[in-house]
C-alpha cells in the first residue's frame, strides 16, 4: 500500500500543482525535493513508495536521478512528470526504468490513475498478487 | 534585474510564469519532433522582468556574436502580445537542411542553398515560437494571432528592434530558454518578449491559472 510519495521538481509551482492532484483522503505522506540530487538523498533517507520526477532540473536532472534511484532500488516506482514529451525523451526514461511518463501540466485523473497502477505494481512486487 | 521592476510580479507569479514557459516549450519541441527527426535537449527556463534600458544590455549579451547568428522573429498579438525571437548560430541553417533532406527526398535541386537554409530556419521558427506561444495562451485561456515569421537579416541591431516594439519608458518580460539540437550540437535560444500592456492581463491570468489547482 502506498504510504509515502515524493515529488521531485525544481518548480515550487509544479510541486504545488501536482500535490493538489493527489487524493487527500488516502492519508499519503508527501515529501518534496527540489532537484535530482536532493531527490536521491531524500529517497535514501525517506524510502518513498512512489516518486514523481521532473526531467529538466538544475544540479542534477531527472534522467540522472532516475538512473541512480533505479540503481539503488530496481523496484523503485518513479513516475516521470514532464513537459518534455519528445519521443526520444520518453524512450530514454522508459529505458532507464521509469514506471510511466505523464505529461505536464498535472491532471488529477491521470495522477490518480498512475497511483492506482503503482499500487498494483507494489502488490505484485510484494507477492500479494 | 531592477528591484522596482521585480515588484511587478510576486515570487509566486514569476514561478507560475516559469512553469508555464517550461510546459509550453516542452510541448513545442514535441511538435517539432513530429515534423523533423530531431531531439531537443531542454534547459530550465529563466524569467526576467527588465526595463527597456536593461533589455538592451540583456539582448547584447544574449545575442553576442550577432553577426554570425541567425535570428527568426515572429510577433504575436492579443491579450498576450509580444515577439518571439529564436536565435541560432550561423551553421544552424545548414544542419536543419541536412536533417530535413533526410526526411524529404523530394527537395528541389534547383533551390539555392541559401533559400533552403532560410526556409528551414523559418519552418523551425514558426513551429517553435508558434507552438510555445500557442500553449501559453491555451493554458491562460486566451488566444493569439501571429505575423509571419521573418529572418532578421544581416547584423542584428537590438536597438532597432527595441525602438520598433517598445516604449522606452516601459518594462519587458523576458522569457528565455536555452536548448540544444543534440545530434547536430547546435545551441539555440528562445526569447519571448512581452511589453507592459500585457502585464495587467498576465498577472490576472496567472492567478486564475493557479486557482484552478487550489
Amino acid at each position: 500500500m502506498i504510504k509515502k510519495i515524493m515529488i521531485v521538481d525544481d518548480s515550487p509551482v509544479a510541486r504545488r500543482m501536482l500535490k493538489t492532484c493527489i487524493p487527500k483522503d488516502k492519508g499519503y505522506e508527501i515529501f518534496e525535493a527540489e532537484n535530482g540530487k536532493d531527490g536521491i538523498e531524500k529517497f535514501q533517507d525517506l524510502k518513498p513508495d512512489v516518486i514523481f520526477m521532473d526531467l529538466t532540473m538544475p544540479v542534477l536532472d531527472g534522467y540522472g536521478a532516475l538512473e541512480q534511484i533505479i540503481k539503488l532500488d530496481k523496484n523503485a516506482i518513479v513516475i516521470v512528470t514532464t513537459a518534455d514529451i519528445q519521443p526520444k525523451s520518453i524512450e530514454t526514461v522508459m529505458g532507464l526504468g521509469a514506471f510511466t511518463l505523464l505529461k505536464k501540466p498535472a491532471k488529477a485523473k491521470t495522477i490518480q490513475d498512475a497511483l492506482a497502477k503503482a499500487e498494483l505494481k507494489m502488490k505484485e512486487i510484494s507477492g500479494e498478487l | 534585474m531592477n528591484p522596482e521592476s521585480t515588484k511587478m510580479f510576486s515570487v509566486d507569479e514569476k514561478d507560475i510564469l516559469q512553469e508555464i514557459m517550461n510546459i509550453a516549450f516542452g510541448n513545442a519541441t514535441a511538435d517539432l519532433a513530429e515534423v523533423i527527426d530531431i531531439y531537443v535537449q531542454l534547459s530550465v527556463p529563466e524569467i526576467q522582468i527588465l526595463y527597456i534600458k536593461e533589455l538592451s544590455d540583456f539582448l547584447k549579451s544574449a545575442l553576442k556574436n550577432a553577426a554570425t547568428t541567425s535570428i527568426i522573429e515572429q510577433k504575436f498579438q492579443g491579450e498576450f502580445k509580444g515577439s518571439g525571437l529564436l536565435v541560432f548560430p550561423e551553421k544552424a541553417g545548414r544542419c536543419l537542411v541536412s536533417i530535413l533532406d533526410n526526411n524529404k527526398s523530394n527537395s528541389s535541386e534547383n533551390t539555392s542553398t541559401a533559400a533552403l537554409e532560410k526556409g528551414a530556419l523559418l519552418e523551425v521558427g514558426n513551429i517553435l515560437i508558434g507552438a510555445c506561444v500557442g500553449k501559453i495562451t491555451e493554458l491562460l485561456n486566451t488566444f493569439a494571432t501571429y505575423s509571419p515569421p521573418q529572418i532578421l537579416q544581416e547584423k542584428f541591431n537590438e536597438d532597432t528592434l527595441l525602438a520598433e516594439f517598445y516604449d522606452p519608458l516601459q518594462t519587458a518580460i523576458v522569457m528565455k530558454t536555452v536548448f540544444t539540437f543534440k545530434q547536430e550540437d547546435v545551441d539555440g535560444l528562445l526569447l519571448l518578449l512581452t511589453n507592459q500592456e500585457s502585464i495587467g492581463w498576465l498577472k490576472k491570468a496567472l492567478n486564475k491559472f493557479i486557482e484552478s489547482y487550489e
